[in-house]
């Protein structure tokens, strides 16, 4: 196999499959890219078993054929080169050599045939703007479990209706749900899929080097799920497990509700949580009538309260949460405001973007600390 | 000026096994059990420490140094009853008691010069009173902190009590070993000989910041302790203060080793309950669960599990314990387990979402078990899991509820 590419698309696309490439060398061709050559470009196959990318770059092939590199070292020593044309030539014995410039490498590599297949792609179910899924996993990726013992709790689940299209995610302590208001089109059944958070990482990754208004195409099948990217490929394993019957937890309705501004909330909790406890990050928030207060408890740092006025009447309620659980959703809501809803300090409360124009239903649910 | 005394019963168990049986007495005796059990020496008279019998020594090896020695089960209901009664004792002098552990306390006398005298006044009349009306003698320590109080009180064994006078802490302190300071174990002896170190003497002349780079935060208290201050975490707490535990631990020796999966899982369920009990007791939760394992060559593992949430349920440290065990264990025969309870918090903390209600059926029952078995006794109530793990009470130098050292009230 030979072919010749520029040496600023081969980057790109090397880049892409960083994140997928098998980091730890249990399986040694896990950490090679596959890399072959099509009609007037050259496709790149990176896995982890887990998750598998395929990308392409326009490239002048002079001889068909494939073979693979460490995945790591080609990238490191390509963004090392000149901007210039790079010809790439496989050997016999598996290994690649490249010339660019006066530049001339030669780099092992092993053969294509022990690369793994990845799967077939079926045909496409739904088709949605790419912004509409990065916008879904921004609001839902920081509250999936980091436990591993959980492992259903390792991703968010994906439903696809003709309606709407939902995802949820749960470290068992708080919950994130975000479902487009939108229709969805394409969809003819109810698709339902456990989407791992490392996949969750590269749909943002592939997004991010996306236009503004370009469309992912779904599929899946009984193990995968597929997302293409025009020319991009994300494939990733379905999680296996029971995921939790979310529709529960969501709190059915909710005595008191306060809306705050999203910056001014957010800033007070940070400088707040700067003395909770460092292993818990307890802060209390407390609600009563036309002010809300967030404050630590004394501890052998110190103490910190913020105050902020309020519209609200109630009955003066106290919860402990982890300010973490609060910043995730503050960070991630790009709206101006938010709305809290509360019950009691033993209740699940509740923050939602407010107003409209987010194009979203967003719900966080947290359990409070009892401190 | 301070005035701490340190109250240290002389052979306490063997002491109380010739109240009940009055011709053991000058005999070398051994509590623990029979010479051919496993099993350890919980406590030997001072004629059978002639011989080298000392406790924590295998029953075995007691048995070779001292055939003639007259082995007898330990009664913990007993020595939990004389220690109450050394605590009624102590506590008519002054309320600042705190048992250190079930046959050691310290006391506060502090400005109690007009109504004891001066402190060898007290400590006679103190050494007086618990003979009188405990039939069981004492040694007593006195200085200006808890640390030479308990040194003094070692010193002045068998029988005996000694007063370091203030501002002689450290002179009395600077001809004795390194090991007398209360921990400094056999591994830090054997670093400190390494630096030439032998006597107590010779870690007071040593610089502070030497020893804490050499030690870490253990080397700084050390420095002061040599001077005769209370540093280090045993010794910095008020008498009587009221103080949480920093672990919770159950563990077992089994008659025999054995690596039969179901008697070794139901001993973990009869430790975890037993550790959740505690807990309870103490309005704690934990968030770090590690088991012990002792195989039969003595090689020794402990594993610990972090949780998301702090528990003080039965189930919950079941599950953590269970899964470490799976994890680990090799499938060789046992000779010890453990389940510890770490990381200690006085609140639950973070409540969980999924299973609230689960938790909180569990909770209401483990609270019904816990009254359950403050009337009918503790073996009355048990997860199943646990039922074939169930043992013999062992003799323990701290059981839980010493007087002095009560469960918070929440």
């Amino acid at each position: 196999m030979e072919f010749t590419v520029s040496k600023g698309d081969l980057v790109r696309e090397l880049n892409l499959s960083q994140g997928v490439v098998e980091k730890k060398t249990t399986i040694p061709i896990l950490s090679n890219i596959l890399i072959e050559t099509g009609e007037d470009q050259i496709i790149l196959t990176a896995t982890d078993l887990e998750l598998g990318i395929r990308c392409s770059c326009p490239a002048r092939i002079v001889r068909k054929g494939a073979g693979t590199v460490p995945a790591k070292r080609l990238l490191d020593y390509v963004r090392l080169l000149p901007d210039a044309d790079v010809n790439v030539k496989f050997q016999e014995n598996h290994w690649a050599s490249l010339v660019c410039g006066r530049s001339r490498t030669r780099i092992a590599g092993m053969s294509r045939e022990s690369f793994p297949e990845l799967p077939a792609i079926p045909a496409p179910v739904a088709s949605f703007p790419a912004s509409t899924l990065a916008g879904m996993i921004g609001r839902t990726i920081f509250a999936i479990s980091n436990e591993e013992s959980r492992f259903t709790l390792n991703g968010a689940l994906l439903v696809l209706r003709p309606a709407t299209m939902v995802m949820v995610s749960t470290d068992g302590h708080r919950l994130a749900m975000v479902e487009t208001l939108s229709e969805i089109p394409g969809v003819k059944t109810m698709e339902r899929a456990l989407l791992p958070r490392k996949a969750m990482g590269e749909i943002l990754k592939l997004v991010a080097d996306s236009g503004e208004n370009d469309q992912i195409e779904f599929s899946s099948d009984d193990n995968h799920l597929f997302f293409r990217f025009g020319e991009r490929l994300l494939i990733s394993r379905k999680l296996t497990g029971n995921f939790p019957d979310y529709e529960r937890v969501l709190p059915k309705e909710q005595p008191q509700r306060i809306r705050v501004a999203n910056a001014e909330l957010r800033a007070g909790i940070e400088r707040v949580s700067q003395f909770a406890d460092e292993r818990s990050r307890a802060v209390k928030v407390q609600v009563g009538p036309g002010e809300l207060k967030i404050y630590s408890s004394l501890s052998d740092t110190g103490e910190s309260e913020e105050s902020m006025p309020l519209e609200y009447d109630g009955p003066t309620v106290e919860i402990g949460f982890n300010a973490q659980y609060m910043l995730d959703f503050l960070r991630a809501a790009s709206e101006e405001s938010v709305d809290f809803l509360f019950k009691d300090g033993e209740s699940a409360g509740e923050l939602r973007p407010a107003g409209d124009g987010t194009g979203f239903n967003n719900r966080y649910v947290v359990m409070p600390m009892r401190i | 000026m301070r005035a701490i005394f340190h109250i240290d019963m002389d052979a306490f168990f063997v002491s109380v096994e010739e109240l009940f049986d009055p011709s053991l007495k000058g005999l070398p005796v051994v509590v623990g059990g029979a010479p051919n059990q496993r099993g350890v020496v919980t406590a030997a008279s001072y004629a059978a420490r002639k011989f080298g019998v000392h406790s924590a020594m295998p029953l075995r090896t007691a048995y070779k140094l001292c055939p003639q020695a007259i082995f007898v089960e330990g009664h913990p209901q007993r020595y939990r009853q004389y220690s109450r009664k050394v605590f009624d004792v102590l506590s008519s002098f002054t309320p600042q008691v705190e048992m250190a552990s079930i046959d050691e306390a310290y006391l506060d006398l502090t400005g109690t010069q007009r109504l004891h005298g001066h402190p060898m006044d007290a400590a006679h009349a103190l050494h007086e009173r618990v003979g009188r009306e405990t039939g069981l003698r004492c040694s007593i320590g006195i200085s200006t902190s808890k640390l030479v109080a308990k040194v003094a009180s070692d010193q002045a064994k068998p029988n005996g009590i000694l007063w370091v006078r203030p501002s002689m802490e450290a002179a009395f302190l600077a001809p004795l070993d390194v090991r007398k300071i209360p921990g400094i174990g056999k591994v830090t002896e054997k670093h400190l000989h390494a630096l030439g170190i032998r006597k107590v003497g010779d870690l007071a002349r040593l610089d502070a910041a030497f020893l804490e780079r050499r030690f870490g935060q253990w080397g700084l208290a050390m420095s002061g302790q040599a001077l005769g201050l209370d540093a280090g975490s045993w010794f910095d707490s008020e008498i009587g203060g009221a103080s949480d535990p920093k672990s919770i631990s159950h563990e077992h020796t089994f008659d025999q080793d054995t690596a039969d999966f179901t008697a070794l899982e139901a001993t973990i369920a009869y430790l975890a309950e037993k550790v959740a009990r505690r807990l309870r007791e103490h309005f704690l939760y934990s968030r770090t669960i590690h088991i012990k394992l002792r195989y039969s060559d003595f090689s020794t593992f402990t594993r610990a599990r972090t949780l998301d949430h702090g528990t003080q349920l039965d189930a919950e440290i079941l599950d953590a314990a269970r899964l470490l065990f799976q994890k680990n264990w090799t499938g060789a025969p046992i000779r010890l387990l453990g389940v510890y309870a770490g990381s200690l918090e006085s609140a639950e903390g973070q409540l969980n979402l999924l299973d609230n209600s689960k938790t909180e059926r569990w909770r209401k029952a483990m609270s019904a078990v816990d009254r359950m078995r403050d009337r009918f006794g503790e073996s009355s109530v048990s997860l199943a899991t646990g039922l074939q793990g169930k043992y013999r009470e062992r003799v323990h130098e701290n059981p839980e509820g010493l007087p002095g050292k009560e469960p918070r009230k929440s």
